[in-house]
C-alpha cells in the first residue's frame, strides 16, 4: 500500500456486466444447489452442496467483495481468517473422533468411557450420580416385575408372590436391613422367592444398592464395618473389587465356593 | 484541538493521512480486519453444527426435516439480489450517479426488510410448534431423536446472529441512505458506501452456508 501514497491510485470499478453475471451465477448455484439434494447420492449430496456453497462465496469475495483487485495485503488479512477457522476446526474434530464415544444422558454429555468407569469404579460401594443412574437402568430391567416401576413391591408378578416382594418405600419389614451393603447382600445371596444376582458383576449389584437405597424414606450410609461384613472396602474385597469375570470362570469358583 | 481537513486536489480527508487515497485504503483495510473477526465470530457457531452432527447424525437430519427449505431458498435469492442491488449502488456512486446510487440503496433496504419478513414467519411458525432453543422446547414429535432440541438451539443460534447483522447493515444503509440523498457521495468520495457494500457482500456470504448446512443438507 505504502507506494500508493501521494500519487492517485486508480479505484478499481466493478463493470456492471460484471456484476450482472455475478448475479445470475449465483442464483444459478442456488438452482443447483436445491436440484442437487432431491436427487439421493448419499454422502456425495454433502460434498456437492458444500462445494456449490463455496464456489458461490468465492464469487462474492472476488467480485463483488472486489478481493481480486485489491492489495495483497487485505487479501491476506481476510484469507488468514479461513486458516484460523480450519485450525479450529480440524483440532476440534480430531478431538471429538479421538476422544471416544460420547454418551447423551438426559441432557448431558457424558463420554462412554467416563460412565463405564464410573460402572467399574473400583469403589462402587460408596454412592455416585453415575452408579445410581447405572442401577435405575439396571432395575428398569431385571426388577421392576416384581418390585414394580416405583419400588412399592407391586410390579406385575407381584401377586404370584407370598410372601410378597420388599416395598423398598417403607422403612419397616427389611429382613437385612435396608443399608446399601445389605441390600447388596441380599442380591448377592438371594431372598426368598428372589433368586441369587451373584452372576451379575460386583459393580452392577452396588449400583442396583445405590439405586434402591435411594427410593426409601431416607438414604442410609454404610460403616467401614458394614462394608467389611461383605468384604467390600479392602483391596481382596470380594464384595466389590473384584472385576467382570468371565461367566464360565465365575461358575468355577461359585461351585468352588459351595 | 481541531485540525481542519486536508484537500488532496478537490477530496478532502483527515489530517493524520497522506492523501485521500490513503484514507480510503485506510477505511478499506479497517473493514477487512473487521470481517476477519467476524468470520472468527461466526465460527464457532459452524464448528459446534459439525460436533453435534457427528455425534447425533441422525436427530440432525429428523430436525433439518421441520424447516421448510422452500423458505431458506426464497431468502437465498432475496439476499443474491440484495448483494446485486448493493454493487450497483456503489457503481451509482463511483460513477456519481446519485439517482442510480439511492434507487439502489433503497432497493437494497427493501430486499433486506424483506429477508426479515420470511425469518419472521419462518420463527413464529416454530414457535407455534413448540420448537424453541432447547430449555424452551416442548414441540413433541421427534421424542426419538433427543439432540432434535440441539439442533434448534444452533439454528436459532446461527439464523439470529445472521439476522441481527442484517439489522446492523440496515441500520448502515440508512445512514449512508439519508447523506446519499444530501448528494455527499460522488466519484471522488464513496468510502461509506464502498464499506457497507463490503460489509453486506459478507452478511450474504454467511446466508449462501447458512442455507445448504441447515435447511438442506441436515
Amino acid at each position: 500500500m505504502a507506494e500508493k501514497h501521494g500519487n492517485h491510485h486508480k479505484h478499481h470499478i466493478l463493470a456492471p456486466k460484471i456484476i450482472w453475471t455475478v448475479w445470475a451465477l449465483l442464483l444459478i448455484g442456488t438452482a443447483l444447489t436445491v436440484g442437487a439434494t432431491h436427487f439421493h447420492f448419499g454422502a456425495v449430496n454433502y460434498v456437492i452442496g458444500i462445494l456449490i456453497a463455496t464456489i458461490k462465496a468465492a464469487l462474492v469475495v472476488t467480485f463483488f467483495m472486489g478481493l481480486k483487485y485489491d492489495s495483497n495485503e487485505n487479501r491476506v488479512i481476510f484469507l488468514t481468517s479461513f486458516v484460523f477457522v480450519a485450525i479450529f476446526f480440524v483440532l476440534t474434530m480430531s478431538d471429538l473422533f479421538f476422544r471416544g464415544p460420547v454418551e447423551f444422558d438426559n441432557g448431558r454429555f457424558l463420554a462412554a468411557q467416563e460412565a463405564h468407569a464410573a460402572a467399574q469404579s473400583s469403589d462402587p460401594w460408596i454412592s455416585t450420580p453415575e452408579l445410581v443412574a447405572k442401577g435405575k437402568e439396571l432395575y428398569a430391567a431385571q426388577c421392576v416385575v416384581c418390585h414394580g416401576v416405583n419400588g412399592k413391591g407391586d410390579g406385575p408378578a407381584a401377586g404370584a408372590l407370598n410372601p410378597k416382594p420388599r416395598n423398598f418405600t417403607a422403612q419397616a419389614g427389611w429382613v437385612n436391613g435396608r443399608k446399601p451393603s445389605e441390600i447388596f447382600g441380599s442380591l448377592t445371596k438371594g431372598l426368598n422367592a428372589m433368586p441369587s444376582f451373584a452372576t451379575s458383576p460386583a459393580p452392577d449389584r452396588w449400583a442396583l444398592a445405590h439405586y434402591v437405597s435411594t427410593l426409601g424414606p431416607s438414604v442410609l450410609k454404610d460403616s467401614p464395618e458394614d462394608l467389611k461384613k461383605v468384604g467390600a472396602g479392602n483391596a481382596s474385597g470380594g464384595g466389590g473389587g473384584e472385576k467382570t469375570l468371565p461367566i464360565d470362570l465365575a461358575i468355577e469358583i461359585m461351585s468352588s465356593e459351595g | 484541538m481541531a485540525h481542519a481537513p486536508a484537500m488532496d486536489g478537490n477530496r478532502q480527508y483527515a489530517h493524520h493521512f497522506l492523501s485521500a487515497d490513503h484514507e480510503f485504503e485506510t477505511s478499506k483495510q479497517g473493514i477487512w480486519l473487521f470481517l476477519l473477526q467476524e468470520v472468527l465470530f461466526f465460527s464457532p457457531l459452524f464448528v459446534a453444527y459439525y460436533v453435534f452432527r457427528g455425534l447425533h447424525p441422525a436427530d440432525w437430519h429428523a430436525a433439518a426435516q421441520l424447516l421448510d427449505w422452500r423458505m431458506g431458498a426464497l431468502n437465498t435469492v432475496i439476499l443474491i439480489c440484495s448483494s446485486l442491488t448493493m454493487a450497483l449502488a456503489v457503481h451509482g456512486a463511483q460513477t456519481s450517479n446519485k439517482k442510480k446510487l439511492v434507487v439502489n440503496l433503497i432497493l437494497t433496504l427493501g430486499l433486506a426488510c424483506g429477508f426479515l419478513v420470511v425469518k419472521y414467519f419462518e420463527y413464529t411458525h416454530k414457535f407455534h410448534m413448540g420448537i424453541y432453543p432447547a430449555g424452551a422446547f416442548t414441540y413433541e414429535g421427534l421424542g426419538q431423536y433427543p439432540a432434535a432440541k440441539l439442533y434448534f438451539s444452533i439454528y436459532y443460534a446461527m439464523t439470529g446472529l445472521h439476522g441481527i447483522h442484517v439489522l446492523g447493515g440496515m441500520a448502515v444503509m440508512l445512514w449512508v441512505l439519508k447523506r446519499a440523498m444530501r448528494g455527499e457521495f460522488n466519484a471522488h468520495y464513496y468510502t461509506p458506501v464502498e464499506m457497507t457494500g463490503l460489509y453486506w457482500h459478507f452478511v450474504d456470504l454467511v446466508w449462501i452456508y447458512l442455507f445448504p448446512i441447515l435447511y438442506l443438507l441436515g
